[in-house]
Order: structure tokens, then sequence, then C-alpha cells
């Protein structure tokens, strides 16, 4: 009797696997611990791709779970007072089971490559509207000027307060200026590492103002974690009027009023 | 087939028939040279498997102690932490930023490095494999006496390296350049990636010594009537990952020694030209810091199967003696070990989507990752599978075991995600990483490890551990992994980052805190359990009940030899008439039969002669 | 003897050791004294009872008093009303990184500053030792980039300035993303440490230059606050008023355009005269403006250390008889040694970089040139007080920033035409 309470507190405990693994991610979302809000237009496209896989993902963790559990409970010792089955396998079972999840993780795989082709692959053409270099422990940005080009004397040159207009294409080029560094737009669903040595182009076009971290996602030594820079999206036009403001600060041959010789954040 | 005749071998191979550790078994001889040569720098595949475990276990404590300095800083940054603070007296007890990115590294390397690689292969795959195969021992017991002791100088580099000056390494256990290299860019790219390296490559060193010698032995020294297809699965699995080993660890020696030089003499194979860092100019260019990484994950992809599957054949043992059934699917299984491994090979760009390779490789890398997968899911169903239709004993070690099977199937779905390319745009060196492989190689391959020292305790010291105090053990290291681990699936959904010391301080991760909190709590949880563990190791070890050669009823060769084995290991030399799971065989009375068990003693030879 | 109970027993006492072994709260962070400081100024005089080292120390534990009197602790400072410095802001800056009970965010100085610039200001955090440059010593009073004469102190918002913006070329992060009322705490406890740090040097000096060998310092207010700490606080409250003059911009220059427009031409041709000739600059940046002249100085923090450092070998090389003074300079040493970063040469600014460590603007520029660096060996072109005379004329300095600005785009230099940071372009 003892042992098969015993028989029954394990099996239930391992049933508690996929009961509270299932309720934690139904129960996150509305503690705000899920995915941040998106602002991209290809955002979307892979907020989809991770439900998909999770929902896949978790019809097989429960069905898995449930038949571990399941199997724990119907065949514990303490139950079964006759012999186990005698039985070295399956061969249909087998190919059963090799089939369908090769085909599954084939059609996963093949279904994603456009997602992942609009990102990283199609670059629009188009010259930067700003470079983005990462150094030890800050985000350099330099936009092209009132000339439209990078590298000429009218660049905007500024520090972790980076500005996009919105519903437009936007080219960033990224460099780094001594290790690793990685972009990450969470808001944005951009992640790209910057190499020293390379000249990486990242595009993505955001539907809706608003002010989002930009977080460092690659090691990149002490200061990994004070890497904080933070991108504004913006109407053009605001945009126009915000790069205008930092010009005319950028160009300043006298210090403003006593009390606000500061560049201000917005 | 008739079996061959039993030789006149009748002369037994063990004189005494005791326990190795008992010295009076032996002759007085000289006493220094013979203490040494019989428990320091023994030839004996038992000893130095028991050395790797000691060793092993203690490594394991360091890793879990700086696993708990970095679950504190996670939790409440910046706050007075506990005995690490005393470093820090001066502010008040709070960690610089530097010493985290030094306590993460150093986890994972001790972790992977010092206890997962060397408890599976150097462990286990030395005490078991000769016993396992019916040999009196290794095939080279020299270099297997080499393999441990070439360990030392790992564990005395690695340790050396946390009171140099800049402390030890910390720029990630994986150790890209720029960051490692130059040594202007973190303070403990100068005396502690220096060491760390060296480490490196003694333990790579060890591990090759070691796969060579498991593979000649698994292939030439197997008992009579052993054949490939009636070897137990963790022999299979320690073959393969031998294989592993030797194909992907030269890769790694041949980066490390790469890096030194770089860091040296001044070459640059991985510095890019003009590279200046923290205003010191840097040496020669010309290199690319991607190359390490394409050379480094050659190496390290196949390496987390070498720290996987050694697990999953123990556990496949496992589970058979207590479910009291064979293996389902045992070829199936035997096949998928293999699919595992030459896969393993061709998947190291998932690791590196966002490194700014050719994004192409995205796709190619994301197919063969996904295929990956069939292989483990397949062995997760033959599994379930093995348990279906059993008498299942819940002894501590099975729990082990079928938590084993329970979190290999989290920790292989979230791989899923990751696999995913577009996907692993946002979770890439996030938190959801982080529980991906927590899952696999803590919940997996730790809980494989603790299945495989409850089980072969007996075999090991001749007395079994306590099963009450266990069953205690795995219950609150169940329950506290979870807590620790899960929910950092829901941290890397949010995109919380690996690897900051602070994450607070951004809008999108403000409020996680609690949450962190929580798993920092069970994460001190769980390893103040591991104390309940250690009792019970070493009280059992000198205290606990005497075992018999068989306490659990299995059917595998170690089981035939004296718990614990002498030199030799058998009493008479294993002639082996049947394959590894003969457990519930119809028509025999007994519910299991042994390997060594002659055909005629059953009735039913007819299903047994099938292998 | 396998009982469950025995075991039990064995895990306790196993816990037991365990825990034993690394518990107990890291007592609260107090304040280092300035020792290099406390030991230069302490040379024993013949004639002392005590041994040398105990003198000292019985001095230090003074001053400590005094100063802690006068501060308070990290986690709790005192302003006195003399300085100005507004307590509610200390508060905030000071202690342990926690939330009020308002969610408030206190402790701001450990969140952000302690572990480069030290718990006591001291610019030698856990973290200093690996950093090119060093971050900055508060304790001198000397900061390097700001508004006012070269001696002055700097202004509030020229620390804003540096919170703001950083130091582009340090380590020296931006701080812009912080609410502007934690910076606003953050520059009060820097002017707060600061104050510390001159009110422990003073204190140096006094007891070194009028206390004799059995005297003690005086702990009167009128000693400590008229004679110690007014003329500290007189220079910070002086910062205010002791802006340079910015002169207006030539009607040739216009910074808007670049340095090879035809709107620029004349003013950066005056400009590079001016840098080869009166300016005197190529002695130190050189005539290609690399800053690949004379670099062997130091700056004045690095400085003080390398001089007293000579001074004390030089010492120990003599006299072996006198205990007292052997004990001093081995005390001295061993300060060198062990609490001092090891002491680095300043190279003159590469100008052909683009990098500004004290802002890029156009009068960033003109300030640095007007009063040099102070605490560097920059010197001003400007004059070096009010209604002085510079080495060139306050408009004409205008020509030397717009040459300056053209600097990094002379030559397809190392802003322009898009290059890469490093090696070969992909993609």
């Amino acid at each position: 009797m003892g042992k098969r309470l015993a028989g029954i507190f394990w099996s239930l405990l391992f049933l508690a696997v996929p009961v509270l693994g299932v309720a934690t991610f139904a129960i996150a979302p509305a503690y705000d611990h899920w995915l941040p809000k998106d602002v991209s237009e290809h955002g979307a496209s892979i907020d989809s791709l991770f439900y998909f896989i999770l929902a896949l993902t978790g019809v097989v963790f429960v069905v898995t779970e449930v038949l571990l559990f399941w199997f724990m409970w119907k065949y514990d010792e303490a139950k079964n007072q006759g012999e186990a089955t005698y039985i070295q396998g399956s061969h249909t079972l087998e190919v059963v089971w090799t089939i369908i999840p090769a085909a599954t993780l084939l059609f996963l795989a093949i279904y994603q490559m456009n997602a992942w082709a609009d990102v990283k692959m199609r670059r629009p053409a188009m010259s930067p509207t700003v470079e983005v270099v990462a150094r030890q422990f800050e985000w350099r940005l330099r936009y092209p000027g009132r000339d439209a080009t990078l590298g000429t004397a009218d660049d905007l040159f500024l520090v972790n307060d980076l500005h996009l207009p919105i519903d437009e294409d936007v080219l960033v080029q990224l460099k780094s200026m001594d290790v690793l560094h990685s972009f990450f737009l969470p808001n944005v669903r951009i992640k790209q590492d910057a190499v020293p040595g390379m000249k990486i182009p990242v595009w993505f076009k955001a539907r809706e103002a608003g002010s989002y971290d930009i977080v460092c996602a690659e090691l990149c030594g002490w200061g990994h974690y004070k890497m904080k820079g933070r991108v504004t999206f913006e109407p053009r036009a605001q945009f126009e009027a915000w790069l205008e403001r930092k010009y005319a600060e950028q160009g300043t041959t006298q210090p403003p009023p006593e009390a606000a010789d500061v560049a201000t954040a917005q | 087939m008739t079996p061959p005749p039993v030789t006149t071998a009748a002369t037994p191979i063990v004189e005494h028939g005791h326990a190795v550790g008992h010295a009076s078994a032996h002759a007085p001889q000289g006493g220094l040279s013979h203490f040494l040569s019989t428990y320091v720098f023994s030839k004996d595949h038992k000893v130095i498997g028991l050395q790797f475990l000691f060793s092993t276990l203690l490594w394991f404590l360091i890793g879990g102690l700086l696993a708990l300095a970095v679950r504190w800083q996670v939790a409440w940054p910046w706050s007075d932490v506990p005995v690490v603070g005393k470093l820090f007296a001066q502010e008040g007890g709070q960690m610089s930023p530097e010493f985290y990115t030094m306590l993460f590294t150093m986890h994972a390397s001790v972790m992977i490095f010092l206890v997962i690689i060397p408890i599976l292969a150097g462990a286990f795959g030395n005490f078991l494999i000769p016993l396992m195969i019916g040999a009196d021992d290794m095939a080279f017991p020299t270099l297997n006496m080499l393999s441990y002791w070439f360990m030392w100088p790992a564990f005395a580099c690695f340790g050396a390296s946390f009171f140099v000056e800049g402390g030890a390494a910390s720029g990630g256990w994986t150790s890209y350049p720029t960051l490692s290299t130059n040594p202007a860019s973190s303070p403990a790219s100068g005396m502690g990636q220096t060491l760390w390296l060296l480490g490196l490559t003694f333990v790579g060193v060890s591990s090759m010594l070691g796969s060579v010698n498991y593979m000649t032995t698994i292939i030439l020294m197997r008992a009579p009537g052993m054949t490939m297809f009636r070897l137990p699965m963790t022999i299979w699995a320690m073959f393969i990952t031998a294989i592993l080993q030797a194909f992907a660890l030269p890769v790694l020696t041949a980066a490390g020694f790469m890096q030194l030089s770089d860091r040296m003499l001044g070459t640059g194979f991985f510095s890019p030209e003009g590279n200046v860092v923290n205003n010191a100019i840097a040496g020669a260019g010309g290199g690319q810091p991607l190359l390490w990484q394409h050379l480094f994950w050659f190496y390290s992809h196949p390496a987390v199967y070498i720290m996987i599957l050694p697990a999953m054949g123990m556990v496949s043992d496992i589970l058979t003696v207590f479910a009291r059934k064979p293996l389902f699917g045992y070829r199936p299984m035997v096949y998928s070990i293999a699919g595992i491994a030459g896969l393993g090979f061709i998947v190291w760009g998932h690791h590196m989507f966002m490194s700014g390779m050719n994004p192409a490789l995205g796709i190619t890398f994301m197919v063969s990752t996904m295929m990956i997968a069939l292989p483990s899911a397949v062995k997760t169903f033959n599994w379930l599978g093995t348990l279906w239709g059993g008498k299942i004993q819940f002894t501590t070690s099975m729990l082990f075991a079928l938590s084993f099977v329970s979190m290999f199937i989290i920790g292989g779905l979230s791989g899923i995600f990751m696999a995913a390319t577009p996907v692993d745009i946002f979770i890439h060196d996030t938190y959801f990483i982080v529980a991906h492989f927590h899952y696999v190689l803590f919940a997996g391959t730790a809980m494989g490890v603790w299945a495989a020292i409850y089980f072969w305790f007996p075999k090991m010291f001749g007395r079994t551990m306590n099963e009450f105090w266990g069953k205690v053990h795995f219950f609150l290291t169940f329950i506290f992994l979870n807590g620790t681990f899960f929910t950092m699936h829901i941290l890397g959904a949010v995109g919380f980052p690996r690897r900051l010391a602070d994450a607070y301080h951004y809008e999108t991760f403000h409020h996680l805190q609690p949450l962190n909190a929580f798993m920092t709590y069970c994460a001190i949880g769980m390893v103040a359990t591991q104390v309940i563990f250690a009792a019970n190791f070493i009280y059992s070890m000198f205290w606990g009940p005497v075992a018999g050669r068989n306490p659990w009823n299995a059917n595998t060769l170690e089981w035939t030899a004296p718990s614990p084995p002498g030199h030799g290991n058998f009493d008479y030399q294993p002639i082996v008439h049947r394959g590894p799971y003969e457990y519930s065989v119809p028509g025999v009375e007994k519910d299991h039969l042994m390997q060594t068990d002659p055909p005629n003693a059953a009735a039913a030879t007819a299903a047994a002669a099938a292998h | 003897m396998n009982t469950p109970f025995a075991m039990l027993r064995f895990t306790l006492l196993l816990a037991v050791v365990v825990t034993a072994v690394g518990c107990g709260k890291t007592p609260p962070a107090s304040f280092r004294l300035n020792m290099v400081q406390a030991t230069k100024t302490a040379a024993p005089e013949s004639g002392m009872e005590k041994p040398w080292a105990t003198w000292a120390r019985e001095r230090q534990g003074q001053v400590a008093t005094i100063l802690e009197a006068m501060y308070g602790t990290p986690d709790d400072p005192v302003a006195l009303a003399e300085t100005g410095l507004d307590l509610a802001k200390l508060k905030l800056a000071a202690g342990p990184v926690r939330s009020d009970i308002v969610g408030r965010k206190n402790g701001l100085y450990r969140e952000h500053c302690v572990h480069c610039h030290g718990i006591s200001g001291d610019g030698m955090g856990p973290t200093a030792a690996f950093l090119n440059p060093y971050p900055r010593d508060y304790r001198p009073g000397k900061f390097k980039f700001k508004g006012t004469w070269r001696d002055a102190r700097p202004g509030r918002e020229d620390l804003t300035r540096v919170l703001h913006e950083g130091i582009p070329g340090s380590s020296m992060p931006s701080f812009a993303l912080l609410p502007p009322a934690q910076v606003d705490a953050l520059v009060e406890y820097v002017r707060y440490l600061s104050m510390r740090g001159e009110t422990e040097l003073a204190l140096y000096t006094y007891a070194e230059q009028e206390l004799g060998v059995d005297d003690t310092l005086p702990t009167t207010k009128e000693f400590l606050v008229d004679e110690i700490l007014t003329p500290i606080v007189e220079k910070w409250q002086g910062a205010e008023d002791a802006r340079i003059p910015i002169a207006s911009v030539p009607g040739n220059v216009d910074f808007t355009k670049p340095g090879d427009d035809p709107a620029n031409r004349e003013s950066v041709a005056r400009g590079r005269a001016l840098f080869h000739g009166d300016g005197g600059c190529v002695k130190c940046h050189g005539v290609t403006a690399l800053g690949d002249g004379q670099a062997n100085d130091y700056d004045d923090w690095n400085k003080v250390i390398v001089e007293w450092s000579k001074e004390v070998t030089g010492g120990l090389g003599s006299t072996q008889d006198d205990a007292g003074r052997t004990a001093w300079l081995h005390a001295a040493a061993d300060v060198i040694e062990g609490d001092a970063l090891r002491p680095r040469t300043i190279p003159p600014r590469n100008l052909r970089l683009g990098l500004y460590r004290g802002g890029r603007r156009p009068v960033d520029l003109y300030r640095r040139l007007y009063t040099g660096i102070n605490g560097a060996p920059m010197p001003g072109v400007g004059p070096s007080g009010p209604g002085g005379k510079g080495s060139v004329a306050d408009a004409e300095i205008w020509h030397i920033v717009n040459y300056i600005r053209s600097l990094p785009y002379e030559f397809d230099g190392e802003l322009g035409a898009d290059r890469p940071m490093v090696a070969k372009d992909r993609f």
C-alpha cells in the first residue's frame, strides 16, 4: 500500500510538469511577462512564427509528458502483479514516429526561410539613414547630414540617442570600434552583431511612434550591461525638426543660458 | 551458433576477490611507492574512474557556488553579496561589473570542461566500459592514468586564474575575440584568459587520450560473444561519444593555440587591422573575429552532444532495469545516437545566426538543426515505449532517470525555437537560450549523472546509498530546478538578455526583478539540497548497508562481478550469450537473465537468439 | 547503522559546517583616506618619541574623525550649511542601491559610479586599474572639461554636461538617458566628494605646516569652518562667476559648412597658420596634428605619484640609520605600490580622429583652446585671467577651431569617405 502511494505521488509529481508548464506560459502574458510590444513591419511574421512553434511544441510537450505520467501511474510495479510485456520494439511505430517528426521539422524549416530572407537577405536599395558604431560601452551615431552623404564634414554626431522616421525603410550601417557588440532592438525584433572589421547593413521599417530600448546583446566587457541606448521613432517631419535642432547644437558657438548648457535628451 | 567452450581459465582472474580499497588484501610492499601506484597513479580503470568522479563532484560544487553568485547579482544588483562581498568591502559588498562577467564565464567553463565532460566520459566511461563489455581493464592502462592526471594541470590553471591580476577569464566561456584576444579590452584578458586557454588545452589532451582508449577497448576487448549489437546502450553512447571527441577536439585545440598565439606571439588570426580597444594600440591585424566563432563552434557543438549522449545511454539502461522490460527499439536507439553524432557536425552555425556570417548560411544551418531534433525525438518515443507495459520500481535512480526523460523533452523542444532562424533574431542571447541549455545539461545530463551515481554506487563501493534521503534529494532538486529554469523561458520571451550585470534600468526589463528574485531563491534551495546528496554519498561510502553483486537484479555484465570488483574485474572470463535487456523473458521463472546466462537456461531461447 | 536518523544528523552537521564558512554581512562601506597625501605630508621630525607608524596612524585617525563629522559616511552623508550642498540630493545619491517608499531610486552613486570612481571619489574603484585613461579623482578639485577659467572650479552645468555627454574616447559613458533629477543628485554628490577630498588635503597641509609633533588637529568650528572649509567653498561658489567670455564669431567663419567650403577657406588657412605659429600647438600635437610631438608628460593626478615616487626612491637610497624616516619612506613606497594607480604618461590628442573628449561643438573646442585643460599639460592660448592677454586674440581662436574641425576630413581622413572602422568592407 505504501509503495502504491509512493508510486501515485511520483506520478503526480511528473504530471505537475505539463500542468505547471502550460500554466506558466498561459499566465505570463497577463503579468506583462511576454513578448514586448512590436512596432516593426516584419515583427508580425517573427511573432507568428514564435506562436506557431509554441503551439506545435506545446502539443508535443503535453502529449509526451502526459504519456510519461500515464505510464508511471499505470505500470507501477505496486499496481501490476503480473509480468512486464517482453517486447523488443515495433517496426511500424519506429517508421511512423520517424517520418512524421521529420516531415514536420522539414516543413518548419522551409516555412521560415522567407521571413529570414526578408530581414537579413533582401536589402533595400538605399543609402544609410544612420551609421551606428558600437563601442565599449556606448552607441555612437553618425547621421549623413544635409548633404545626405556619410563621411563629410556636415555629419551629425550623437551618442545613444537614436531617432528614426516611421513608415519608411530605414537602413542602419552597423560597425564596431573595438570588440563584438550586438545591436538589439527588442521592440523592432531586430538583432545584429557588430563585428570589428565589418560593415553590416541592418534594415527595418517602424510602424508606430514611440521611444524604445537599444540593448547590447553580445558580451563586450564589464560595461556590457550599461550599453543602453534609446531609439525614438517619429514621423518624418518631427524627425527632420529634431535633426535641425541637433545641427544647431552641434554647431553651437555660444553656450546657452547658464542652467541649460546641456543637450536635451529629446 | 554454439558458444565457445569455457576455457581452462577456470583459474580465477581476481586473486582475492576483495574490494580494491583493502590494503590488507595485498602483500605488504615498499610503502610510499606502492601507495602511489595503487591509489594515486593507479592504472586500474576503476580507481581512475573514481578519481574522476571525486574531482568532478568537487568542481561541481565550485561551479554551483559561482552560479549562486551570478544569480544573486541578477536578482539583487549592486547589493551586498554574501561571502563574495568580503572582496568588495570598500564598496559595502557590492560586486564590480567585471567580477560579474568573470562569474558567469567561470561558472560555464568549470561546469562544461571540469564537470560534465570529465564526469561522463572520465568517471563513468572509465568505470563502466571494461566492466560492461567483459574486459579486465582498458586497452591502454597507462594512457588511462595519464588522461586523469592531465586534468590536474587543468584544475591548477583554472583554479590559479582566480588569483592572478585581473582575475579569471571573463570573456564568456565562448571566449570570442576581440574581447578575449585583446588584453586591453577587459581586466581578465591578461593572465586570466591565458590560463583559461591553457586549462582548456589540458582538458582537451585528457579527453583525447581517453577517447582513444575507449574506442580501442570497445572495438577490441569485448568478451567472447559480446557482439556490437549486444552492447548495452551505455557502451554504445560512450563509444560514439569517444568518436565525437576524437574528431571534434583537435579543432578546439588548434583554435585555442591560435588564440594563445594571437595573445602571446602577436599574430592576428582573429584581430582585424587597426583594432583599438581602451585606447591601447592593437597588434597585428588582417584577421577575422568570425574565424574563431566557426572554429570554436565546430568543436563546441559536438561537445554538447558529448555532454549528453553518455547520459542518454546510461538512462536507457537504468530505465530498462527498473521497468523490468527490454529497451524498446534497440537498433533505432543505436542509429539515433549515431545520427545525433553525425548531424552534430553540420549544425554549428546555429550558434552564429546573428554573428554577421553570410545570411544564406542561416538557411542551410536551419535545415540541419531542425533535422537533428529528429533522432532525439525518436529516442524519447523509445523511452516512453520502454516504460509502456513495464513493472516500474520507483527507486531513486529510476526517479532521476525518469526525470531525465521528462526534462529532456522540455530542453529538446525549446531548441526548436532557436533553430528557427527568424525567431532566433529575437531570442538569441536571451534567457531563452539559457533555459534551453540548462534544461538539457542540468535537468538532463546532471539528472542522468545522479541516476547513474545512485545506480552504480553499489558496484563502485560495495554499499548502497540511502534510498529515503535519495528520494528527498530527488524531490527537492526536481522542484527547485524547475522553479529556477522553467521561468527562464518566460524571461527569454520578454527578450531579457544574457550576461547583464543589471538589466533593470531598461524600460523593457524593468519589471522582471521579482521573477528573478524568485528564481534565485529556487537556485539557492537547489544548491542547498545538494548537501543532502553529499552527506548521503560520503556516509554511504563508509557506513552504508553492504550490497551484494546485483542489488538491482540487472542483467548486464558488471553485475556479475563482485561489488566492488577487484583487479581484473571478473571471477572468471565472462562469455556472453544474450543481449543486454533480458528482463521479464516469457517462460522464465526469474524475472531477468544475465548476459552470461547460458542459452539453455531459458526456455524462450528463440526470442533471445534473435540478437 | 543506517537509520534515516543517523543520516539526518550527518546532513545537519555538514550543512552547519558549510554555512558557517560563508556567513556574515559585509560591514557598511567606508571612505578611504587619501593615503598618498597622508603619508607624503607626514614626514617624521627629529625627537619623536613614538614610532613613526603609530604617530602617523593617530594623525590619520584625527583626520578621519574630523572628516566623518563634517561629511558623514558613504551611507549617511552630512552637509554643513556652509558648504551650500543640497542634502536631499546627496541622500538620493548616497547609500546602497535601493528603492525608497515611493519607488524612487536611491544609491545612485553606487549604482552608476563607484566601480570606476571609487567610494571616496578617488578614481580607484575596482575597475579603474584596467581603464585607459584612468577615471577622474575628484579629491584635488581639478576638472578638465569646463567653461570656467583654468584654475577655477567647474560650474554645475559643466559637470552636468559631462554626465550627459560622457567623455568620448574614454570609459566615461553618457548618462543622457537618466532622469534629470538623478543627474542633478549625482552632480551634487561629485561636488560633495570633491569638497571632502579638498578638505582632507587642507587638513594634511595644515598639519604639515602648522602643527608640531605632539599637537593634535583642532576640532573647533572656527578652525574647521573658517580656516579650512571656507576657502574651499568659496572656490566652488565662485565658479558660477568664473565663466570665460566667449568672443563673437568672425564673419568669415561658418560652422554649418565643411572646412573646404569657400565660406571657410580663409578662416581655416588662418587657423592653420596659428596652429603652426602663435598657438604653439605643434610642439605637442606635432606638425601632422597626429599627437606625435612631445609625449612624455604626465597629467597632474599622475604627476603627483611620479614625483613623490622619485622622492621616496631617492630617500630610501640614503638615510638608513634614521628609523623614523626609514619607516616613513617604506610606508610611502607601500602606498604607492598598493594604494595608487600605476602612473601613465598623457599623450597629446590625435586631432585627426575627430574624437574630442570635452565635446565637439565649436564652443567646446573654443573653451579648451582658451583656458587649456586644467590638470593636463595642455596650455591655453587665451588670457590666464580676466583682463589678461593671451598668445592669440580671442576672436582669432575661432579660426583655430575651424581648422581643427577640418582636420579629420583632410586627405580623406579618418572620418571622411565613409571608411569602415577597420579592415575591408563586406556586403
